[in-house]
């Protein structure tokens, strides 16, 4: 990793180029890494470090380890030299045309800037140009829509703009900035092999720009591809790859590199919420709580990933938590699709499931292809019982990212609450192909076997054995597995699972039918085996609980003993030879 | 969006319904008399007329026609004409050059229609009836204009100009007077669209059909596909991924070229294209449905891939595209995309989209019919040969449908569940029905499969003659007559007073229920389904304008007769849906196979030609090339394997890349047979075990194949004269036949049984067997069998001395007249040695008082035999010609019946001997 001060540096400049191009978000992310950058103590009076205190409590309350101590070995990070601006001076020009850009007039930019040579006013014609064919491509979606849903808007911009950058590329006149375009106009043609090539060779060019790496990361849908990109070796490529990672669900591989970065960039907001959705994913929703009350309170304005927050905030059922943040970001800005989200979420955790629905597809107007709003929209249809509905909406999910193993989940269960357990399984199987360590997914599948339909007891063990081998905290699985066992009239895997439930239960201090069921099965097992003394232990325990289970074990114990008595043990000794 | 049924059908105006429109006003303008100006006669304005309402109906693409595509089809109208059409069109079209031009058509086109009150309008004046089918097209033209918002009509402006400047730019072969003109208008078009809002768009556009046309020589894809599709063989082998690797693979090579990868030609041909209404698109897709199902594994792939891809991103909410995805894999035995794409289909429809059957009246915004998708399901496992699965899912829909109560899909899962009883070979009755099933349960568990099975029938039967299903209860007369066709009939209950049953078959009651299949043709007119009649109509009508004679007919002048003459001859209208036409076509083939069980051969013949000639073209491929199979067959037993194999070749040629497995299984009979009858007994093994292989190995699925190659193999051993291997082969035969119910097979390999101990010499044994086939056939009706049965006993009992020769004369002349009237070559020459044999064994018979009457059928039977190149048969034959003749002392020919017999006897030993591969074999 390079010094801070070297960062610090590459990022202002580059702060400086970005918002020059109107690249505004890449700047603005830029922006939000430089002040994530930790703070020299000795330099900077306490003020400037204020806002930085919070987020230093969560590391030290989850560092378990150091891993900035062990940088990754042999890794020489190159020094990409920091990119000279051509024009020194801006042109009048170019001032009126990114002056035009800001008030959001790109065609009047473009036009300003017609006969400009200079690689920046070129990269802010195309830019424009680009822009303004996305923005009158979002109008025509809307007037032009079919009575079929047809949406074959297209940017018109993009042929021009293709003739022009590919020519300006194969002259090698282009700059970093006129690559990253030339990459989503060829991304945006469908052509994807090229638009990796332009794009790998602008970020080595220039690794600052984060749009070009995001542009990357979404062509990156395999880890075949991602193996395949000749990068530099840069800081910002560990932000790449870790985002990538994310996306291709390796957690584990994400969380050891945003934990890596953290040793620079120790305050970053943007990492902190990276590493909550990667927690998320892992279902650590403690941590991801934590993480997310120290963000809010550093960036109380944020609606970025607070989605995410809504959802675990759902989880944990806290009503008022949710309201407070749903009423946060609805003053913030309402019309984000996160927003309707987590307004969404908590009428659907008050019960309310219409008004929770409206949200939902308010935020699907904002953003058709926002996953989670289709899942969820899901969940509430199945809980209006409206299955029709709740199976388009799942299938849509399926359609958008056929990886989404939730929503394949739940048209499993919508297609078993409609009675077509044979029918649902098709959908479990294909969940827990792509989720095979949640124990909720194996359970489903099972009880769908284990149904009056289909009956298939030996196909439900099997997946019930899968779910108690991946920690299933609900301990439904080996329950159910000795009562499975019970029923086939395997009594010896029966007791073997029942005494492995029981051992669990005592663990963790559970008690309730469950026990008592273990504890008779095993009485009753024991004595028919002989192992009296053992069936003793679970008659005494037995006696702990009220009900008919307690007059059984008294009388099983009574007649344990009767028979002991009757029959003493032949003792060798008392007949001498 | 989710739970939210989009309204079917809403209408948008585009660039070529306004040019249709502007065509009907040329057809009927206001104020004109019978015949308007440009047109010569009554017929040429109707045919005109016909032309319009077959562009409003025909469904032979998802897309609208480019300009010039239209331009070409005026031509075709007629040549006089045409010079007029084009010009008004493309003047008019080009004079709309602000959003008021098209208001005023639109206003113009309102004349046009003629009031509701018709009686009060001149008798003479052209009108157009608004309910007519052009007078409601112009109608909801004029509506979905006037919900046009102004972007909608500053879009169709643009579109309008594209749709014109694509035509004129690409065909500079028309010689327009008004193409300086219209282009001059093009530009003031475009400096106007230079004020609108998106002033810079039109010129990209236009240079961006340049750089396409520049860029792709080859026509945008939409124009290909269609003849791709129904040239059939020539499929694109490539699929979609490697083709657009390679496409990017030359793109990294050379990066400036502007060579079109796959995705960029996708993007064009989208870009400006329209699709037809949604009424066209249905039509279109039920076309292609029909077609998938009657070409199967020969219909293109990937072409057809492509077109729905391109409709699923133009149409993303017609989720029938899904349904024709499937089938399209299901048909190319794609297993894993044809389960993705039926599941993806009943996600998104809830089963309530598109099936005839399913009743959209009842509650299915509340509950959805999924049960028509267990259906499916249940029918593609079937498809795909995994029984156990389909049963398990169809009896899933058994319950979903009695819970939802949806009857008519009841019906049709019992249908199908019994066809796949029919089918599949189960052994054990207890658990092929869930529990749940209640007419089963009802009845009690005790039932065999073929009781079961018996019982299903009926319950579908009535369930579809109750509901009017009149397919389903065609369908179930056939599937009851091959019910009838094999199986004995016992009382259902095992208590109560027992009827006296005959205990065979009736072939009376198959008779009966084929004849009531066929009244289905008869029944259907009640049936409505305009709309495939009409779409389908308007196609063929369109697609035969490209047939010189449209013109000629024409540009004569008085041919209103001959005009309707040949439009009849080239498009008729088949009032007959193909669904139904298949069923009565299927009931013909039904005929012949129970013909060929009973054991009449010209009337097997008569019903396959029948088939051949009357429902080849409405037919599915599989069963085409069934019916050739038939014939084939018939050709081999009656005419010898040469003219068998000539006729194969053709089969061959015309069933080239369809139903494969059927012919291939046809050629490797005939092979076996030939080689068996030559004595190549090592090919014969070699052909035997090839056909082996070819049924899959699930138990109970394919078992006419897996009986039919351990019955040849039997064979095989026998000829080898390996008997206790045969014996044993047959004997597990008989066992396997026995555990899933086959009676029939079970009648032939207990004569084949009988065979093997007759040739071992162990004529004892063979009898039992013999006389148990007798039995068998009797019961089952099997004619053809049981003569052939007979015949072997009586060889059986010939062999027992001359003792016996009067009874085996006996049987010989029971069975000679079925034999000599539909036997085939093998069984007649058998029948005939026998015959002579009996004679020259019978002690009070003298050769040299009658010699004729051992003479005439051994000279037939040699004759017969080497017809059939039946080596062994012919030497024995040969020989006892030789005999005869010896007997009467005629030396001469003596020697020459020697001489051939020592020719037949030798070519049986090389035939053993040589390891030669078979030409035919060797060159597939």
């Amino acid at each position: 990793m390079s010094s801070k001060e070297s960062c610090r540096n590459e990022l202002r400049s580059a702060i400086r180029q970005l918002s020059n191009r109107c690249l505004y978000s890449a700047a603005q992310w830029a922006a939000e890494q430089l002040v994530g950058i930790e703070q020299d103590p000795a330099k900077y009076t306490p003020t400037n470090t204020r806002f930085q205190r919070g987020s230093s409590s969560i590391r030290r309350r989850f560092r378990t380890n150091d891993i900035t101590s062990t940088p990754v070995a042999g890794v020489s990070y190159v020094s990409t030299p920091v990119m000279e601006e051509d024009e020194v001076e801006d042109s009048d020009f170019y001032l009126l045309a990114k002056s035009y850009f800001d008030c959001r007039e790109y065609r009047r930019a473009a036009h300003v800037l017609r006969d400009q040579t200079g690689r920046r006013s070129v990269f802010l014609r195309c830019y424009a140009l680009y822009l303004a064919g996305e923005k009158r491509k979002e109008e025509e979606m809307i007037e032009l829509e079919g009575p079929l849903g047809k949406s074959n808007a297209v940017n018109r911009e993009l042929i021009s703009l293709e003739r022009e950058l590919s020519t300006s590329w194969k002259n090698g006149t282009v700059d970093p900035f006129g690559l990253y375009l030339y990459g989503i106009v060829l991304k945006d043609k469908g052509n994807e092999n090229l638009a990796h090539t332009v794009l790998v060779e602008s970020v080595n060019s220039y690794p600052w720009n984060w749009n070009a790496w995001s542009e990357l990361k979404s062509l990156c849908t395999s880890i075949d591809i991602l193996n395949s990109l000749n990068l530099n070796n840069h800081w910002m490529k560990d932000y790449f790859l870790a985002s990538a990672y994310q996306e291709l669900r390796m957690h584990n591989e994400s969380l050891t590199k945003y934990e890596y970065l953290q040793g620079t960039f120790s305050f970053s907001n943007y990492i902190q919420a990276q590493i909550a959705k990667a927690q998320y994913s892992l279902r650590e929703f403690e941590q991801v709580e934590v993480i997310f009350e120290e963000l809010l309170r550093n960036d109380p304005y944020r609606v970025d990933d607070m989605d995410m927050y809504s959802n675990v905030l759902y989880a944990k059922e806290c009503f008022s938590a949710l309201s407070y943040l749903a009423h946060r970001v609805f003053m913030t800005d309402k019309y984000r699709p996160e927003s309707c989200c987590i307004i969404g979420n908590y009428y659907s955790l008050k019960g309310q499931h219409e008004k929770s629905v409206v949200y939902f597809r308010r935020a699907l107007k904002l953003d058709k292809n926002y996953l989670s709003a289709w899942t969820l929209m899901g969940h509430e249809y199945v809980e209006m019982k409206n299955t029709p509905a709740a199976i388009d909406a799942y299938r849509r999910a399926v359609d958008i990212n056929p990886r989404d193993y939730r929503a394949w989940y739940g048209l499993g269960q919508a297609y078993e609450m409609m009675h077509m357990p044979l029918y649902a399984l098709h959908y479990f199987r294909k969940s827990v192909f792509l989720q095979p360590n949640d124990s909720r997914l194996w359970i489903a599948m099972a009880q769908c076997y284990e149904t009056e339909q289909l009956h298939m007891l030996e196909e439900a063990i099997k997946c019930y054995r899968r779910a108690a081998n991946c920690n299933d905290s609900e301990a439904i699985a080996l329950n159910q597995l000795a009562k499975l066992h019970h029923a086939l009239g395997r009594d010896e895997e029966a007791a073997f699972y029942y005494k492995k439930d029981l051992e669990r239960m005592e663990a963790e201090e559970r008690e309730g039918p469950n026990m008592v069921e273990a504890l008779i099965f095993l009485a009753t097992h024991c004595r028919a085996h002989g192992r009296f003394e053992e069936a003793e232990v679970y008659c005494t325990r037995l006696l702990d609980y009220t009900g008919p289970e307690k007059e059984t074990a008294k009388i099983m114990l009574r007649g344990m003993r009767m028979a002991q008595s009757s029959f003493p043990p032949m003792d060798v000794e008392h007949f001498p030879p | 969006m989710a739970g939210i049924l989009k309204p079917p059908g809403a209408f948008a105006v585009t660039p070529h319904k306004v040019s249709v429109c502007i065509l009907i006003q040329m057809y009927a303008p206001p104020a004109m008399m019978s015949v308007p100006f440009p047109f010569s006669s009554v017929a040429q304005h109707n045919r005109f007329g016909l032309y319009l309402f077959a562009l409003t109906k025909s469904c032979e693409d998802i897309l609208e026609p480019k300009l010039d595509e239209l331009i070409n089809q005026l031509r075709e109208i007629g040549d006089v004409l045409y010079q007029w059409l084009t010009d008004q069109l493309i003047s008019r079209l080009s004079s709309l050059s602000s959003p008021d031009d098209l208001f005023n058509l639109f206003s113009d086109l309102r004349a046009i229609l003629g009031g509701t009150d018709l009686s009060a309008v001149d008798d003479e004046q052209v009108v157009l009836d608004p309910n007519s089918n052009l007078g409601m097209f112009v109608r909801r033209c004029l509506l979905a204009f006037n919900l046009l918002c102004f972007e909608g009509v500053c879009h169709l402006l643009t579109s309008i100009g594209i749709y014109c400047k694509e035509a004129l730019s690409s065909c500079s072969a028309y010689e327009l007077p008004c193409l300086d003109d219209s282009s001059n208008e093009l530009e003031a078009l475009s400096e106007y669209e230079n004020m609108d809002l998106e002033n810079i768009v039109f010129e990209k556009v236009n240079k961006e059909i340049e750089a396409r046309k520049k860029a792709s020589e080859e026509v945008s894809f939409h124009l290909h596909a269609p003849k791709a599709l129904f040239g059939l063989v020539e499929d694109i082998k490539v699929s979609a991924v490697s083709k657009s690797q390679g496409g990017d693979k030359c793109r990294e090579a050379s990066p400036s070229a502007h060579a079109p990868n796959d995705a960029m030609r996708e993007f064009d041909s989208i870009s400006g294209a329209f699709l037809r209404t949604n009424w066209q698109m249905q039509g279109y897709l039920m076309e292609q449905a029909d077609a998938i199902e009657k070409h199967g594994s020969s219909f293109s792939l990937n072409a057809f891939e492509l077109i729905l891809r391109q409709l699923q991103k133009l149409a993303p909410e017609l989720h029938r595209v899904h349904f024709l995805r499937y089938l399209n894999s299901l048909y190319h035995d794609d297993y894993f995309a044809a389960l993705e794409n039926l599941h993806r289909y009943f996600d998104y429809s809830a089963g309530t989209e598109g099936f005839d059957f399913a009743q959209p009246s009842i509650g299915c915004n509340s509950f959805g019919r999924y049960e028509i998708a267990l259906l499916c399901l249940g029918m593609m496992h079937f498809h795909f040969g995994h029984p156990k699965q389909a049963l398990d899912v169809l009896t899933e829909a058994v319950c979903l449908s009695q819970q939802h109560s949806n009857d008519t899909c009841l019906a049709y899962t019992l249908a199908a569940i019994s066809n796949l009883l029919s089918e599949i070979g189960i052994s054990t009755t207890t658990g092929i029905l869930g529990s749940s099933y209640s007419p089963i349960t009802s009845i009690g568990t005790t039932l065999s499969v073929q009781q079961q099975l018996f019982v299903l029938l009926k319950e579908s039967f009535r369930r579809a003659e109750s509901l009017k299903l009149k397919r389903l209860v065609a369908a179930n007369h056939l599937a009851m007559a091959k019910f009838d066709l094999t199986h004995v009939q016992r009382p259902l209950l095992s208590f109560g007073p027992k009827t006296a049953m005959r205990l065979r078959t009736c072939p009376t009651n198959v008779c009966k229920e084929l004849r009531l299949a066929s009244h289905l043709i008869s029944d259907f007119v009640s049936e409505s389904s305009t709309m495939t009649t009409d779409g389908a109509f308007s196609t063929s009508w369109l697609k035969n304008l490209q047939k010189p004679m449209g013109s000629l007919v024409l540009t004569q002048e008085n041919v209103s007769g001959k005009d309707s003459n040949a439009f009849q001859f080239c498009a008729q209208p088949s009032s007959i849906p193909g669904s139904v036409l298949q069923l009565v076509g299927s009931s013909y083939l039904l005929r012949a196979t129970a013909w060929e069980a009973y054991g009449s051969a010209p009337l097997t013949r008569v019903n396959t030609l029948i088939y051949a000639t009357c429902f080849s073209d409405g037919s599915s491929l599989s069963d085409a090339a069934l019916a050739h199979v038939k014939l084939i067959q018939h050709l081999a037993v009656f005419k010898g394997y040469k003219e068998a194999f000539s006729a194969l070749k053709i089969a061959e040629e015309k069933f080239l890349s369809v139903s494969k497995s059927r012919i291939l299984l046809l050629k490797l009979q005939l092979l076996h047979e030939r080689s068996l009858h030559r004595g190549h007994l090592k090919l014969a093994q070699k052909v035997c075990d090839e056909l082996g292989v070819m049924a899959s190995s699930v138990t109970g699925v394919d078992m006419d194949l897996k009986t039919e190659a351990s019955l040849r193999h039997a064979r095989t051993l026998l000829a080898a004269n390996q008997f206790s291997e045969a014996a044993a082969v047959a004997h597990s035969l008989f066992c396997m036949c026995y555990k899933f119910n086959l009676q029939v097979e079970n009648a032939s390999v207990l004569l084949l049984l009988a065979e093997i101990h007759k040739k071992s010499g162990n004529a004892v044994l063979g009898i039992p067997y013999a006389l148990a086939s007798l039995s068998f056939c009797q019961l089952l009706n099997l004619d053809l069998l049981k003569a052939s049965a007979t015949l072997t006993l009586a060889e059986l009992w010939l062999s027992f001395g001359p003792n016996h020769a009067k009874m085996a004369s006996n049987l010989i002349q029971q069975a000679l007249p079925l034999i000599l009237g539909h036997g085939g070559l093998e069984l007649r020459a058998r029948a005939f040695i026998a015959e002579a044999k009996c004679l020259l064994s019978d002690p009070s018979f003298s050769v040299s008082q009658n010699p004729e009457a051992v003479l005439d059928p051994l000279r037939q039977a040699s004759e017969e035999l080497q017809v059939l190149e039946d080596h062994e048969l012919a030497a024995e034959a040969f020989y006892l010609i030789a005999i005869v003749f010896d007997k009467l002392g005629r030396l001469a020919e003596r020697e020459e019946a020697a001489a051939l017999f020592k020719e037949y006897v030798l070519a049986l030993e090389n035939e053993n001997r040589q390891d030669e591969v078979d030409p035919l074999l060797s060159t597939p």
